[in-house]
């Protein structure tokens, strides 16, 4: 499988593999984001909204007992008023100035504070007195059960918080009624005296969660038994999903994008339990600018990648592509050189390199080029030599006439040796043969020149026998010694000496031809290599001989002029191709 | 019967030529031979062939540049190339010339007839050549100057009588004869003469042969060898003997 997408990923071009990195890089830069906010942050986020969430509650506990103790310190007012306190201790029957100066107390005292909605200051006789701003109604029967006071006695003095009075009070509006309880001790003695009932109005509880408020936060009260204090239609369904625990605890409800935290909280000192419901919000629980610096993160890596995309395609792939295009025109054979504008950078040196390369391979194909040519063109020229009858017509001629004088022997040695020189001339098209053989032909060649030319020149021969095996190409003899009869010995207009030596020095066999004709100067040295030079015979031979041992340095030429002209062969012993 | 000339470097070739027209009983003279073009135009004169038979190869000067030479002095001259097959592409700048007929080399008798009848039958047609004898006021600066031109100009290898003669506006034969009367001696010779006397102060000094040769308007050593032992009785060599041999003094 690896394997697979390994080759597939390797045969796309290089700008198709850029894009594909690329696309993967912000394809793992996704993912790997969306995973750190899922993971991470989301995490973070719900551990923020619930301690956020308890943090409030706790306040809003807070915030309860501050405006209780307030109430407390009010119902010590009272119990600390002469007024009152003489009205509890009377022994006597109640003078109605006793009870009418409580009262007032009782007034003097509450009006300044709030939320007080009426307050009962109950003697253990039975006789009560109270104030009240709404229209309340008492139980009294309530009251006299053990039950109702048995918390309250054990308070001590201390006060007991009970809704609606624990059933013993209602309000006429039915809105409910927080009151306060506690028994009256006498100062000195200790001695309880009465029972003081300080009704408040629920506005104390909303007041309580009032500021922490909003469309996301919902708080409600509900008693021991989770009754709400005060009814609401859209918080009675929230009780559903409550756990009846009185601790603190906190749910989460609802789905994602809908999520909602629901939690308990009892307030110390009181029968109440704070209900709180929080929609979390992402907005709300992370902080904005850290928001904003991931969004900034997100965007700048994106550009980023984008800019190096665009960076690699206009700098590295498209010049890379257009130089591939450029180059595929030598795939066709054409060997051109590529000319485009290209940043004169790495890439700009590849094409010089390139171009200079073909340079270099164009050379060089022309040299290969050029010296087939040479050394076709001199085997064709051997080939033309073979067929080429002038030789041979001028030779049968010269028979002819010695035929015509009647000399038999000699007619008859001259047409054996044009038959040893043919056989061995043609040889079948081989071309390789023995020094021996190739001697062999220049003899041949030279008797038959003499018959033709007379005094005009001696062949002489020294050769090391031990060479004479030595294979050599064919034919690269007989050029030389016809060059040496026609363009050295004739031309001088004495009889002259054409002598063939072979020897081996430095590991290589020499084969000198040599003739004492009229000579060459520099100048006709150095021409007679020239491409141009209209005796062929010279370099055709050397270029074969070149060819065949892939060897350059083959030959010397030593010559005075109007002396002599020695021809050097130098063939390596051991051929190389 | 007329006049024939063989120019052919090779003897063996002069000589089967030779053999072979004389068999042919075709009323034909042979009247002379060249070894090369250099000793025909020095001699050609001397033979006024009607025929020539030239080989195309030959060292010194070609056959082609005889065949062109010796037209310009001899219009009436048939000139028969011989050639190779394979020297065929070279045989055809005689064409240009027009005035060529090739016959193949090896030779065959029967090819050699052909020609001969075609060209001995041209021959016929034509009016017999009258000599005619201009008479010139004789003059006897005019020798002089001709002696003058001669030894102004002997190192020029083309020279010979006909292309002095047109030079100076003479019927051939007519300067030829009056050279003689004048001069005492054959106008060939005493070009000769010339040639030779100039090339003796080299040989004595051991200049190379063929390089004298050339300096002289031989070119052809070995016609010049012919020509410098028959003017003085002693091969070429035999005057340099004596010296170091081979002072290149030309160089």
């Amino acid at each position: 499988m690896s394997g697979k997408i390994k080759k597939w990923f390797s045969s796309k071009k290089l700008k198709q593999k850029v894009r594909y990195l690329f696309l993967c890089i912000i394809g793992i830069y996704i993912i790997l984001f969306f995973f750190v906010y899922v993971v991470f942050l989301r995490r973070n986020m719900m551990d923020y909204a619930l301690e956020n969430n308890y943090k409030t509650l706790i306040s809003i506990g807070n915030n309860l007992n501050i405006e209780l103790g307030t109430i407390s310190s009010m119902s010590q007012l009272l119990m600390m008023d002469n007024n009152i306190t003489s009205y509890l201790k009377e022994r006597k029957e109640i003078d109605i100035r006793l009870s009418h100066n409580a009262v007032t107390s009782m007034y003097d005292i509450t009006n300044s504070f709030d939320y007080v909605n009426s307050v009962y200051l109950y003697r253990f006789d039975g006789e009560y007195i109270h104030i009240t701003k709404e229209i309340t109604y008492v139980k009294e029967t309530v009251m006299e059960e053990e039950a109702w006071s048995k918390d309250i006695i054990e308070a001590k003095g201390g006060y007991v918080i009970k809704i609606n009075g624990g059933g013993a009070f209602r309000n006429k509006s039915g809105k409910p009624i927080i009151s306060m309880i506690r028994i009256v001790n006498d100062i000195d003695t200790q001695k309880p005296l009465g029972i003081l009932i300080i009704n408040l109005s629920e506005d104390i509880l909303r007041d309580s969660y009032r500021d922490m408020e909003g469309e996301d936060k919902k708080y409600y009260y509900c008693d021991q038994s989770f009754e709400l204090v005060k009814p609401k239609e859209e918080a009675e369904e929230l009780l559903g999903f409550v756990s009846m625990d009185k601790s603190f605890h906190q749910t989460t409800i609802g789905r994602l994008g809908n999520r909602r935290v629901l939690s308990c909280y009892p307030v110390s000192d009181t029968p109440l339990i704070v209900i709180g419901l929080e929609k979390l919000s992402f907005m709300q629980s992370l902080p904005s600018n850290t928001f904003l610096l991931l969004i900034a993160l997100v965007v700048i890596t994106v550009f980023s990648l984008v800019l190096i995309g665009v960076f690699i395609s206009v700098y590295i792939t498209t010049p890379i592509e257009r130089l591939v295009q450029s180059m595929d025109i030598a795939k066709r054979g054409w060997l051109k050189r590529v000319s485009l504008n290209l940043p004169d950078d790495e890439i700009g040196n590849l094409k010089d390199s390139y171009n200079s390369m073909l340079v270099a391979i164009n050379q060089l194909i022309n040299e290969l080029v050029e010296k087939e040519k040479t050394v076709q063109k001199a085997e064709l020229n051997i080939l033309q030599e073979q067929i080429k009858p002038h030789f041979l017509y001028n030779t049968l001629d010269t028979i002819a006439y010695l035929a015509l004088q009647e000399s038999t022997d000699r007619v008859y040695d001259a047409i054996e040796t044009l038959g040893n020189f043919y056989r061995k001339f043609l040889n079948k098209g081989v071309k390789e043969i023995s020094l021996r053989d190739e001697v062999g032909i220049v003899k041949d060649y030279l008797k038959l020149q003499k018959l033709r030319y007379e005094d005009v020149f001696e062949d002489e021969y020294s050769l090391q026998e031990d060479l004479m095996d030595i294979q050599v190409p064919k034919l690269i003899l007989q050029p030389l010694v016809e060059n040496s009869l026609y363009h050295g010995v004739r031309l001088k207009g004495e009889k002259g000496v054409i002598r063939i030596s072979a020897f081996r020095k430095k590991n290589k066999l020499h084969i000198v031809v040599y003739d004492s004709g009229i000579g060459m100067n520099e100048e006709q040295i150095r021409k007679i290599m020239q491409v141009n030079h209209k005796n062929f015979g010279f370099r055709g031979t050397m270029e074969r001989i070149r060819y065949y041992y892939g060897v350059e340095d083959v030959y010397e030429i030593r010559s005075v002029e109007g002396r002599y002209t020695e021809v050097d062969l130098k063939i390596p012993l051991r051929r190389i191709k | 019967m007329y006049k024939v000339m063989i120019i052919d470097d090779e003897r063996a070739i002069r000589n089967l030529l030779r053999i072979t027209l004389e068999k042919e009983n075709l009323n034909l003279r042979i009247v002379g031979e060249a070894a090369s073009g250099i000793e025909a135009i020095n001699t050609i004169d001397t033979y006024r062939p009607d025929i020539v038979f030239v080989d195309i190869r030959m060292p010194f000067m070609d056959g082609i540049e005889f065949s062109k030479l010796a037209i310009k002095r001899y219009p009436n001259l048939k000139i028969i190339i011989l050639t190779a097959f394979n020297d065929f592409e070279y045989a055809k700048e005689c064409v240009g010339i027009g005035i060529c007929e090739y016959l193949l080399k090896p030779i065959s008798r029967e090819e050699i007839r052909k020609t001969l009848n075609r060209i001995i039958a041209q021959l016929d047609k034509q009016f017999p050549q009258k000599e005619e004898e201009e008479e010139i006021a004789e003059d006897k600066n005019s020798m002089d100057q001709v002696k003058e031109y001669i030894s102004d100009n002997f190192k020029n290898p083309e020279i010979n009588l006909t292309s002095i003669a047109q030079y100076f506006g003479f019927n051939s034969s007519y300067l030829s004869r009056t050279f003689k009367q004048r001069a005492g001696i054959g106008l060939n010779d005493y070009l000769t003469k010339c040639r030779m006397e100039y090339a003796i102060p080299y040989a004595k000094k051991g200049a190379l042969m063929y390089l004298t040769a050339k300096e002289v308007g031989i070119p052809d050593p070995n016609y010049f060898g012919k020509c410098f032992k028959k003017y003085t009785g002693k091969a070429y060599s035999e005057y340099t003997e004596n010296e170091l041999e081979g002072k290149n003094i030309w160089k």
